[in-house]
Parts: C-alpha cells; sequence; structure tokens
C-alpha cells in the first residue's frame, strides 16, 4: 500500500511539472493541443494525490504502524474521528493534504472556468508550479509513506492537546482559506502574463477570494476558541508566531478583498491590488513555512521540521517572479479612473488599506523581529504579547474608526450636507457612549475608546440599513420586507455591513478583556475562594480512567451572590504515552455578560487543590461576532446570476475587442 | 505621675494588642498585593521553558521553568524591589530575551516604531497621491474611458443625492 501512495506522489510531482511545461508551452506556442493535455494533468494530478489521501487514511485507519507517519501521530485507542484527523496532523500529512486540497481547486477552476481561455493556461501553469513544490516536498523531504522497519504493536497517539474537537475545525478551514488564495494569485499571475490587466481576473475570483477569506476567518476563529478552551491560561490569543501567521494573510486579504471594489467601480488601484494578492499569496506560504519549519518557538511546535530553507526558497521565487512580472506590465497599469475628492468613500477605503497592510507589517515585523536582532546584534530578544498589544492597539482603534467612516461617505465625493447628514446621529452616539462609561467609573482609555467607536460604527451600519429600507418602503413595501429585499438585492454590500458588525462585536469582545480579573487559591475540601460576585467552593476530587487518560476531576460548586448557580469540574488528564506532561482541561461557565473560567492547576499531596479562577467579561460577544462575520460572508458570496453572466458577458466583448 | 506610667502602659499595650489585632489581616493584604504584583509582572517576562509565551500564558501544566522564574519574581517583590530592579536581575541572570516586550532603545526602535512610521508615510503618499488624482486635467479625464459625460454625471449626482436622502 505504501509503495503505491509514494507512486501515486510521485507521479504528481511528475504530472505537475509536466503540467506546468505543457501549459507554458500551449500559451508560448498557441498550440491547444498542449493546452487541453495541460488541463488534464491537472485533473490527473488530483486523481493521483486523492489516491494518496485514500491510502493514508486507509493505514490510519487499519491501523499501519508499519508506516511511520500513521505510527507517529494515531494509537489503537483513538475515536474514528481523530484518526481521520491524523491526515492533517502531523508534517507530512498536512503537506498531502494541501496539496490535495490545491489540485482539488485546480481541477475546479479547470473545470467551471474553462471559458478564460487566455488566461487558463498561465492559471494552469501558476497552480501547477505551486503543486510542483508541494508534491516534490512530499516524495523527497517528506514523505507521509515511510516504513519503519519493524511495525510496533501501536502507535504514540495523537498529542492530547489537538484530541478537541478543533482539530476537525481549525486547521481544515485554515488550509482552505491558505490554500484558496492560491486561485486568485494563478488569475492575477495569467492577467499579468496575457496583459488582461482590466477587472475581469479580479470579477473572475471575486468568489473565490470571499470563500478563501471566509475559510481563513473561521481558521482563526476556531483556532481562537481551541486556544481559549484546551491551553487554559485564559487567553484565546497569545501572538505566538504561528498565530501571527494566521492573521498575516487575512489581514492583506481582507485589504484586497476592499480595494478590488475600488478597482471594479473606479478603475484605480490596479497595482496594488495586484500587490496585495501576491503579498497574501506570499504570506500564506510565509504561514505555513513558520508552522513547518520551526524556525520561531512556537505552542505548535510539535509541528517542528528542517524544511524551513526550502520554504524560503519557494516564497522567493514567488516574490521574484511576482514583482518582475508587475514591473514588465507597469505601462498597462494606468489607472483609468481618478479621485474626485479626498473626502469620498474611495479614499476612506485607500485608508483602510494603508490600515490594514500597516497592521500586516507591524505584525510581521513583531513575529520575525528576533532573528532581525540576532542577525545584526547577536543578541536573542523575545517579542511577545505586551510588544503586540502596545503596538497593535491603536492600530485597531484607527481601523475601527475607518469602518465606521466609509459608510457615511458618499461614493466621488462628499458633500458637506452629506457629512454633517451623515455624522450627527452616530457620531453623537459615540460620543454619548464615552461621555457614559466615563461616568459609569470606566477608566481604562482603550476601552473606552473602542466601545465609543463600537457604537459609532454600528450607528453608521444600522443607519444605512434603515435608510436602505425606507428608500424601498417609499415604493409601498413594508419596511421588513423593505430591509430584507435590500439585503437580498445588494448582497455584497450589506453582506459586507453584516460582516463588519460581527467585527465590532469582536472588538468588543476583546475590549471586555481589559476588565478581566484573576484569583488563584489553595484550597482544601470545604473552602472557598470568591471572585466579583462568585463564591467557588471546593467539594472534593474524583480521579477515574478513560480510553486514553486518567482523569484527576475537581467538583466546585459555583454560588452567584450566595445563590448556589452551577457546579464546574476543572481537570488535569495524564494522557497515556504523554506521562510527563499533564494536561489541563478547563471548565468554563458561560453567560452574555462573562465567562467563568477555571483552572486546576495542581493538587497537592497534602488533599488540597490549586485553583486559578479567571472572570473574563464579554467573551460571548467575540464568538457571535465571529458567527455574524461568517453570516455576513455567506450572504456576500451568495451567488448573483446577473452578476455573473455580466462579468462573462465582459470578458468574451474583452477578448474579441 | 503613676497614674501618667499606668495610662502610657494601657495606651502602649492597647496598641501593641490593636497592631497584634490587625496584623494577620496586614499579613493577608501584604500576601494578596505581593501576589497581585507577581501576576501583573508574570506578564511581562518570558518563560523559559522554550514555549515561547509569557509566565503567565505558558500552556505547560507542571513547568519547571515557569515555576522557578514566578518563585524568584515572589521573592524579589517580597524583599521590596521595583520593577526595574526585578527586569535588571531577571535580565543579568536570562538574558534580553527574558522580557516579553524588547527595550525601547537601539535597534528595538525599529520595532516599535517602524509600524507608525510605516503607516505614517503610507498616510502622506495617499494624501500626495489623492490630492494628484484629484488635481488632473480636464481633458485627461475625458479621455478615460470610464469617464461619464455631463449629462450622465448630472443623472448620476441626482440618483445618488436621492439614494442618500
Amino acid at each position: 500500500m505504501s509503495e503505491l501512495g509514494n507512486l501515486s506522489i510521485a507521479l504528481a510531482a511528475l504530472v505537475s511539472a509536466y503540467g506546468l511545461v505543457a501549459a507554458l508551452l500551449g500559451a508560448g506556442l498557441r498550440r491547444a493541443d498542449l493546452q487541453h493535455s495541460a488541463r488534464n494533468a491537472v485533473y490527473a494530478v488530483f486523481l493521483l494525490l486523492s489516491v494518496a489521501s485514500g491510502i493514508l487514511l486507509y493505514q490510519a485507519l487499519t491501523r499501519d504502524f508499519g508506516n511511520a507517519y500513521v505510527a507517529s501521530y494515531s494509537s489503537r485507542d483513538l475515536g474514528l474521528w481523530y484518526t481521520v484527523s491524523v491526515w492533517w496532523a502531523g508534517q507530512a500529512g498536512s503537506l498531502l493534504f494541501w496539496a490535495w486540497l490545491l489540485a482539488g481547486f485546480g481541477a475546479v477552476v479547470v473545470w467551471r472556468q474553462a471559458g478564460y481561455r487566455e488566461l487558463m493556461p498561465y492559471i494552469i501553469a501558476t497552480v501547477m508550479g505551486v503543486s510542483v513544490f508541494f508534491t516534490l516536498l512530499l516524495a523527497v523531504v517528506s514523505s507521509p509513506f515511510a516504513r519503519l522497519a519493524f511495525a510496533p504493536p501501536d502507535g504514540q497517539g495523537l498529542n492530547p492537546l489537538l484530541q478537541n474537537p478543533g482539530m476537525f475545525f481549525h486547521p481544515p478551514t485554515q488550509y482552505l482559506g491558505y490554500v484558496g488564495f492560491t486561485i486568485p494569485f494563478a488569475f492575477a499571475i495569467a492577467a499579468m502574463a496575457t496583459k488582461r490587466l482590466d477587472d475581469e481576473w479580479i470579477r473572475a475570483t471575486r468568489r473565490w477570494t470571499l470563500a478563501s477569506w471566509f475559510f481563513l476567518t473561521l481558521g482563526v476563529l476556531f483556532g481562537m476558541q481551541w486556544a481559549y478552551v484546551e491551553l487554559g491560561w485564559g487567553g484565546y490569543w497569545a501572538w505566538d508566531p504561528v498565530e501571527n501567521a494566521s492573521l498575516l494573510p487575512w489581514l492583506t486579504g481582507t485589504a484586497f478583498l476592499h480595494s478590488v471594489m475600488i478597482q471594479e467601480k473606479r478603475d484605480m488601484l490596479k497595482v496594488w491590488n495586484l500587490v496585495l494578492i501576491v503579498l497574501t499569496f506570499g504570506l500564506v506560504i510565509f504561514g505555513t513555512f513558520l508552522t513547518r519549519s520551526g524556525v520561531l518557538s512556537s505552542v505548535h511546535s510539535f509541528a517542528l521540521s528542517s524544511m524551513g530553507p526550502l520554504f524560503f526558497a519557494f516564497i522567493a521565487v514567488i516574490l521574484i517572479v511576482s514583482f518582475t512580472l508587475l514591473a514588465l506590465r507597469l505601462p498597462w497599469l494606468k489607472s483609468a479612473g481618478d479621485l474626485d475628492s479626498l473626502v469620498s468613500r474611495e479614499s476612506s477605503f485607500l485608508f483602510n488599506n494603508l490600515i490594514l497592510v500597516g497592521a500586516a507589517f507591524s505584525v510581521f515585523l513583531g513575529t520575525i523581529f528576533p532573528m532581525i536582532s540576532e542577525a545584526v546584534r547577536g543578541v536573542k530578544i523575545s517579542v511577545g504579547a505586551p510588544f503586540f498589544n502596545q503596538v497593535n492597539v491603536p492600530i485597531g482603534l484607527a481601523l475601527l474608526l475607518v469602518m465606521g467612516l466609509c459608510p457615511l461617505l458618499a461614493w466621488r465625493k462628499a458633500s458637506l450636507a452629506n457629512l454633517s447628514r451623515n455624522f450627527l446621529f452616530p457620531g453623537a452616539l459615540g460620543l454619548l457612549t464615552a461621555v457614559g462609561l466615563i461616568v459609569a467609573g470606566l477608566r481604562q482609555p482603550v476601552a473606552v475608546t473602542a466601545f465609543a467607536l463600537s457604537a459609532f460604527v454600528t450607528a453608521t451600519i444600522l443607519l444605512d440599513f434603515h435608510r436602505g429600507a425606507m428608500v424601498r418602503r417609499g415604493h409601498g413595501e413594508p419596511y421588513p420586507l423593505a430591509l430584507g429585499r435590500l439585503v437580498l438585492r445588494n448582497r455584497r454590500r450589506y453582506g459586507g455591513y453584516v460582516v463588519h458588525l460581527g467585527v465590532i462585536l469582536l472588538f468588543a469582545g476583546m475590549a471586555g478583556s481589559a476588565f478581566s480579573s484573576q484569583q488563584e487559591a489553595v484550597l482544601r475540601p470545604g473552602q472557598t475562594v470568591t471572585i466579583n460576585q462568585y463564591t467557588l467552593r471546593y467539594e472534593g476530587i474524583s480521579q477515574y480512567p478513560t480510553q486514553s487518560a486518567m482523569v484527576t476531576a475537581a467538583t466546585l460548586t459555583v454560588f452567584n451572590s450566595g445563590a448556589p448557580i452551577a457546579v464546574m469540574n476543572p481537570q488535569r488528564n495524564i494522557h497515556r504515552g504523554h506521562e510527563e506532561q499533564p494536561m489541563t482541561e478547563v471548565a468554563i461557565r458561560s453567560t452574555m455578560m462573562e465567562d467563568l473560567y477555571v483552572i486546576l492547576a495542581g493538587i497537592g499531596e497534602d488533599g488540597t487543590a490549586n485553583f486559578k479562577v479567571i472572570v473574563n467579561p464579554l467573551m460571548m460577544w467575540m464568538w457571535i461576532g465571529g458567527v455574524l462575520m461568517s453570516l455576513g460572508t455567506v450572504v456576500a458570496f451568495w451567488p448573483e446570476r446577473r452578476e455573473a453572466l455580466r462579468a462573462r458577458a465582459r470578458y468574451l466583448v474583452g477578448a474579441e475587442a | 505621675m503613676k497614674a501618667l506610667l499606668l495610662a502610657t502602659l494601657i495606651a502602649a499595650l492597647a496598641g501593641f494588642a490593636a497592631v497584634a489585632a490587625l496584623m494577620p489581616h496586614a499579613h493577608a493584604a501584604d500576601a494578596a498585593a505581593v501576589k497581585v504584583v507577581v501576576n501583573q509582572l508574570a506578564t511581562q517576562y518570558m518563560c523559559q521553558c522554550g514555549c515561547g509565551l509569557t509566565l503567565a500564558s505558558c500552556t505547560h501544566g507542571v513547568c519547571g521553568p515557569r515555576d522557578r522564574t514566578l518563585a524568584e519574581i515572589r521573592r524579589m517583590v517580597e524583599g521590596g524591589k521595583t520593577p526595574a530592579e526585578i527586569t535588571a536581575a531577571l535580565v543579568a541572570q536570562y538574558g534580553e530575551a527574558v522580557l516579553a516586550a524588547p527595550p525601547r532603545r537601539g535597534l528595538n526602535l525599529l520595532a516599535w516604531w517602524g509600524p507608525y512610521a510605516a503607516l505614517l508615510a503610507g498616510a502622506v503618499t495617499i494624501l500626495l497621491l489623492g490630492a494628484a488624482w484629484t488635481r488632473r486635467p480636464g481633458p485627461q479625464r475625458a479621455a478615460s474611458p470610464s469617464a461619464l459625460s455631463p449629462e450622465q454625471r448630472r443623472l448620476l449626482d441626482e440618483e445618488l443625492r436621492k439614494f442618500d436622502a
């Protein structure tokens, strides 16, 4: 079986290389047969990698511990779903998952977007070029089918940290987002290669971009949720290098998502959009590089390897090829549109882009700064959460402000009347919120500003919904129907606003963490610890074995202002094969106002238990914000047949011209 | 005189009694204050176990380096050392890498101020480019394939006004 797996991967690498060459020759020599063959190569690569993936899953499910990868990441006591997740649990498997997704997306493009005939050879060449890199890594450096000399009776099992439902959601969505951005990047390369530099490549990839952004957003949010419930330190974001790596393409991808609108509407920012998608794809590979190279220490260090230099070289190739092509095409990239005024929605988009890319730069610089310092000064330094929080909080607040300003400004030129009419209510609400919070005793300037800006932005969005619905109501539609149709008729715009509402809730949740409080206590049974309005009484410890661990669970009765409200069971588990490292399983009681988060930090031999109790305000709002962001993206993503037909017609007209 | 001495003695005893009665609370208050300071400082220093996180957020259930460093910090806080002195002592022992945020000097200023400098440069560029774009002469605008005729522009303005209203 493993031989067949290795053969599939080797053939996939060869066919990818063939597809790359055939596509380029087909385009250069205008040979339709070669172009057709290159298209078939994409299907073949997908088929071959599907076979390889199927074999790996089969070996994992049948407990073939002669396969070194299966033996390293699974064991006999691992449940069915965690066994399936072995596919992406380790380095070789996750690279195979990456390559398989890429080939699958490539096949979808070849099948569904075959009409873009002139662009297609270069799209295929780009996708196959990326595929060559990943399949070669799989074939030469990190094979998921390496065999052990002797098959052990059992595997080492999955890292206990990975045995969480997040394992089914975080890595797959993260990878779907990462890999998805390859498609807009491939279209951008094709547009530059063919000099078809109008907005067609953007329209053709709009839904790819949205889908990739959607999955990347989900990936980041699932990662945050997983960290919150699993890592047991009370937070959700530690500014770990790998966390940062997932945020970087999200930031530039978000900027891209916004700036393409300017190219579509005003035929501007052509160069900038190309730069953004190249950066986004480069950061996607950088993210994979950071996760897989182990060049920076991280909580994801279960993924360490020595393939860093190869990734580094690949990133260099991507940037050199892309920017050389971009430089050669500059004469064809002159904007046809103009900016009518600096006070306009267009310019607010420019500032939105500036802030998003600025945030990405700040996170990137902070992430790699330890390497810079060591290279320049020879001094090892750390760049941790306090740095990122201090540098990025003002940038985040500026982003919130621009998010509020953007819908208030008219396209082309905002008149004074437009400004005063649109700013009055939201501005007053923001101001009132700030004053109200200060009067109520809130003294943290960052939190006050964040809440005030959140109120301001919410008001601008709701005002926009209301005005749109009122215009429709003027045509005789009842208000709720008008509101529904308003969204349906302009899904992109109002879906985007729903995403913005989600972002505000996310910011509110983050601002809430400024008021978190914590208490540590060593308790004997019957003793209590009090934090804010909560009193927790320690009742005792119980121990019991499960299939894969020895569980030690503490029982705490929780009282709110004297009334019993819950029983919580934080745990401290010793997993089989990982006896040296007990794992904490926190107990969380969530309400709309706050989370009560209890960690069983230690158990004394004298019968005492050491607890860390944290109250995290507004945490639930973060997750609700995440749901809203997802819903909004789905609304914006929902296909509009008219738009697709219009794009196709434009492309055909362009092709004939 | 005796009465005065007696009164002084009684007052002194009462004072001692009061102080003694308050002592456990004072200890408890001190311990709580130390804990608060230690917890706060734990967010400022990196754990030395290699997790890449601060002492406050090290994810290991059992972590010798974290517990050792926290105990050192606690001792120094109880010994009356200021945060600056504690920082100096930890840097002397573990090197600059123990600091969760690099000190604001030398090359590190690039990390602290680089993003803001880049943002400022970007903002200036947008303003300059924006100003240049808005000053483009009329004929060039007319030559643009996407430009509207004056009549179309008027109609668009009208529609936008209606929408804004």
